[in-house]
């Protein structure tokens, strides 16, 4: 029987887990430890609803609402020293409750510290640019757009960045398949020579392991060379593997060993 | 009287060489290989490598070009992807007969490990290969190697005949 | 033989019937000094660039989407192909970030082990670098002198794991083998000879004329910039800003090794350039002190954890237990706990961060990369506009990227 998975979540799953396995938690501690995190979020809490925050792996994680994102990190970089936004994207979890997660990872050089703030939004929902606040938000959006199709407003440029621009589908949804879908299988074949080449052609091989014992179009044998498309299924010729001809080639020496000078110390 | 003499065929004497025209043409062609400059990724800088100080590959006569038109060999030095697939076969059509491919490292010639959505699952799948060199990265020395190979290759093709169309349309 | 095909010249490059004197430039994607495959589209004004839209995506392999489907040390050799200058910088990030999930403490020999790769790694992308920008710019002596010197530094790590450029030296939990018997040798034989190699580069580069006026006052980065657009590594200690993750935030040994950061303030081409090479020689400074650590240190190479970490090898051969359990961790891989975690460390180019959001199963639920490159490469949208031509090889060359990273 055919092993069944989701159409809502394509990612690999583990084949077999123990009926009675509990995953263990990272520790999470109370932002109250770490007197540096206690003010930041005091700070955050006195004009903006949080959702949850905890101390991780020694950096503070933030859950704050979606449509607070801009201002939220406008007080910290303006009054809390957060001036970089390391890094941003989004997480897909549409398959368990409908919603991406976005993640911005901001670093004070000042106090040496990094906060992750976090909020969710909707699948057709959009999100308000960050990119006023910080210049490399621009490209961090246009690979969130381009990765997972995640809509943000006021961007100055919102188009694809990494994948071309004709591209369809989202590649790091869960929906989408390592390998690609249709449209990816055939993009090279179709943008190079057309729908009409893809027979000619053929489908991608895409098993790694795949080898062929009697194909001669496309694997080079060496020390059996035959012609191009010969048939080689009655067994090939042996050809001696030589760097140059037997004869010798015009107007070149032959290489001599006792000639040359081997180099025993390399670091000399 | 003295009588001299002198065998130049067999002394070297004569400044005639004879052979075929094949041969010359063939001999100028094998020992002359420009690549083009088309590093995509890590095999790259193993290219690099086998064009700087310690692997010197001058001495084959190949001399690493930039533009298409004047290179005649084009050595596929990493992954490529279907954004870029386009690229290489402008780059391969600008380039003038005779031309050979050499594909460089295994996601050139399968994919390799990359066996994901954006990857061509083989440059020969959009340009036709002459030679594939295996491993992640090949060493400069396996490019080498594979040089040399496709001198080999060169002098066994007649010089004059018509390029008939390798595989692939 | 010309074969038919779809592709048709491009024209939208040219535009006949302008009349704003405006000529748009494609640069890339197969150009000798982009790097990569870097595609700028410039709009010039005459000579000037006017508007600069850096194009990448051309190396983009989807090697977010394979963590996914990977356990986790499976994905360790395909960190190699992200900088793949420096490899081992990358395999140590992840390595990091895993232990860090789990909570693993590595024993202190491969501490020191990672060290060494570490910096080896950080001496061979910097002295890469060296070569390639001096070729951009037309010094090719350089070229091949500091890929000699890169050799040598290869034939380390190849002595040390058998490869060359892909190491995967480094495993979740400690590296896998101790240093061979000349390693030390031959690495001290070389740093003895590297601060002559450097003066030589310096000596030939310094007061070139060619290469100060290629170099200096040219793409000028302001310290605002920087912080702005994320930059990190040379790139922000060029313009002013004294932030070396190796010392604010230590990981590793370096709180027990002594260096120093170089900083510079004129943050132009010559500044990241005297900053390469300062930090060429801060390197070979960490490499002789953690040299020195290496004596006397316990043979043990791997953190011990039988839950995510298999035993030595022996082990494996001799206990049945450890053999299962090396059975389960190779099939189904390690499940790290629920949690996520982003850890910054300091590549050769700048702050490599992997954050790994981890649901207790054998595959990350979301990895993503921060790779230094991936902003350098944007603040060219801002830094370009304003220069010359000739000048766009040089901002290109200085900020160091590479695509493996910066498309992923």
């Amino acid at each position: 029987m055919r092993a069944y998975t989701p159409k809502d979540d394509v990612q690999k799953k583990s084949y077999y887990t123990d009926r009675f396995w509990v995953a263990p938690q990272v520790a999470k501690s109370e932002v109250s430890d770490d007197a540096v995190f206690a003010a930041d979020l005091e700070a955050i809490k006195a004009k903006f609803d949080v959702l949850d925050a905890y101390i991780q792996v020694e950096q503070m994680v933030v859950v704050i609402n979606a449509n607070d994102n801009y201002a939220v990190l406008e007080l910290l970089k303006n009054d809390r020293e957060y001036t970089q936004l390391s890094e941003m994207s989004a997480i897909d979890w549409l398959a368990q409750e409908g919603k991406f997660e976005i993640f911005y990872q901001i670093l004070s050089m000042a106090k040496r510290k990094r906060i992750r703030i976090k909020c969710k939004i909707d699948e057709k929902e959009a999100i308000q640019s960050v990119e006023k606040l910080f210049r490399s938000a621009d490209w961090s959006e246009r690979e969130m757009y381009d990765m997972f199709g995640v809509v943000v407003n006021n961007h100055p440029f919102m188009k694809r960045i990494l994948m071309p621009e004709d591209w369809e589908g989202f590649p790091l949804r869960k929906t989408y398949p390592l390998q690609g879908d249709e449209f990816a299988a055939w993009y090279e074949v179709d943008r190079i020579f057309g729908k009409e080449a893809r027979e000619i052609i053929g489908p991608e091989n895409r098993d790694p392991a795949r080898i062929d014992r009697y194909d001669t179009k496309r694997f080079s044998r060496l020390g059996h060379e035959v012609p191009f498309g010969a048939d080689i299924s009655q067994g090939e010729p042996d050809t001696p593997l030589v760097y140059q001809e037997q004869e010798g080639v015009f107007m070149i020496d032959k290489f001599d060993a006792e000639k040359s000078v081997v180099i025993s110390d390399r670091h000399r | 009287m003295a009588q001299h003499q002198v065998n130049y065929l067999k002394d070297g004497g004569l400044p005639v060489a004879l052979t075929t025209i094949d041969k010359v043409v063939n001999w100028g062609r094998s020992n002359s290989i420009w690549a083009l400059t088309y590093g995509l990724a890590c095999c790259g800088i193993e290219m690099m490598a086998s064009g700087a100080s310690r692997y010197d590959f001058d001495r084959f006569g190949t001399i690493f070009r930039a533009s298409p038109r004047q290179a005649e060999l084009m050595v596929v030095a990493g992954t490529l992807t279907k954004k870029h697939a386009e690229f290489i076969r402008r780059l391969y059509d600008q380039m003038t007969e005779p031309k050979w491919v050499i594909s460089m490292g295994s996601c050139a010639n399968t994919g390799g490990m990359f066996n994901t959505y954006a990857t061509v699952q083989g440059v020969d799948r959009v340009i036709p290969v002459d030679l594939y060199l295996p491993g992640c990265a090949p060493r400069p020395e396996t490019l080498q190697y594979a040089v040399m190979m496709l001198q080999q290759k060169i002098r066994k093709e007649p010089a004059s005949r018509a390029q008939k169309p390798k595989r692939l349309m | 033989m010309q074969q038919s095909n779809r592709l048709r010249p491009f024209f939208e490059n040219i535009t006949f019937d302008r009349v704003d004197n405006e000529m748009i430039l494609n640069f890339g994607p197969q150009h000798p000094s982009a790097h990569g495959q870097l595609r700028l589209m410039l709009h010039m004004q005459q000579e000037q660039i006017t508007k600069a839209h850096p194009d990448i995506g051309y190396l983009h392999r989807g090697m977010e989407k394979m963590a996914e489907n990977m356990i986790y040390n499976e994905f360790m050799p395909t960190t190699d192909r992200m900088d793949y200058i420096a490899s081992s910088s990358n395999n140590y990030g992840f390595a990091l970030a895993v232990e860090k999930l789990i909570g693993l403490d590595v024993p202190r020999r491969a501490k020191v082990i990672r060290m060494l790769l570490l910096e080896v790694n950080r001496l061979m992308s910097h002295l890469f670098w060296l070569a390639t920008t001096a070729l951009d710019i037309g010094a090719m002596t350089v070229f091949l002198y500091a890929f000699r010197e890169r050799e040598y530094l290869m034939d380390l790590v190849e002595d040390y794991c058998g490869a060359r450029l892909t190491h995967a030296a480094i495993r979740i939990g400690g590296v896998p083998l101790d240093l061979p018997d000349n390693f030390m040798a031959d690495l001290r034989k070389f740093l003895d000879k590297l601060p002559e190699n450097i003066k030589d580069y310096e000596d030939l580069l310094d007061k070139n004329r060619v290469w100060l006026m290629r170099m200096e006052n040219v793409g000028v980065i302001s310290k605002e910039m920087a912080l702005s657009w994320g930059c990190s590594g040379v790139m922000l200690r060029a313009s002013g800003v004294e932030w070396d993750i190796r010392k604010e935030e230590p990981y590793e040994l370096y709180d027990e090794v002594e260096f120093n950061v170089p900083v510079s303030d004129k943050g132009d081409n010559y500044a990241r350039y005297k900053l390469y090479m300062a930090e060429m020689r801060e390197s070979a400074k960490i490499l002789y002190q953690v040299a020195d650590m290496y004596e006397g240190t316990s043979t043990e190479l791997m953190a011990h954890a039988p839950q995510y970490i298999s035993a030595p090898k022996l082990d494996i051969m001799t206990q049945n237990y450890a053999l299962m359990q090396h059975f389960v961790l190779v099939t189904q891989g390690m499940r790290p706990p629920v949690g996520e975690v982003y850890i910054p460390t300091e590549s050769p180019k700048g702050e490599l961060g992997y954050y790994i959001n981890s649901q207790g199963g054998p595959y990350p639920y979301r990895l993503k990369l921060r790779a230094p490159s991936f902003w350098h490469t944007g603040i060219l949208t801002d830094l370009l506009p304003g220069h010359y031509i000739p000048d766009v090889v040089s901002i290109i060359g200085t900020t160091n990227i590479v695509f493996g990273e910066v498309d992923r």
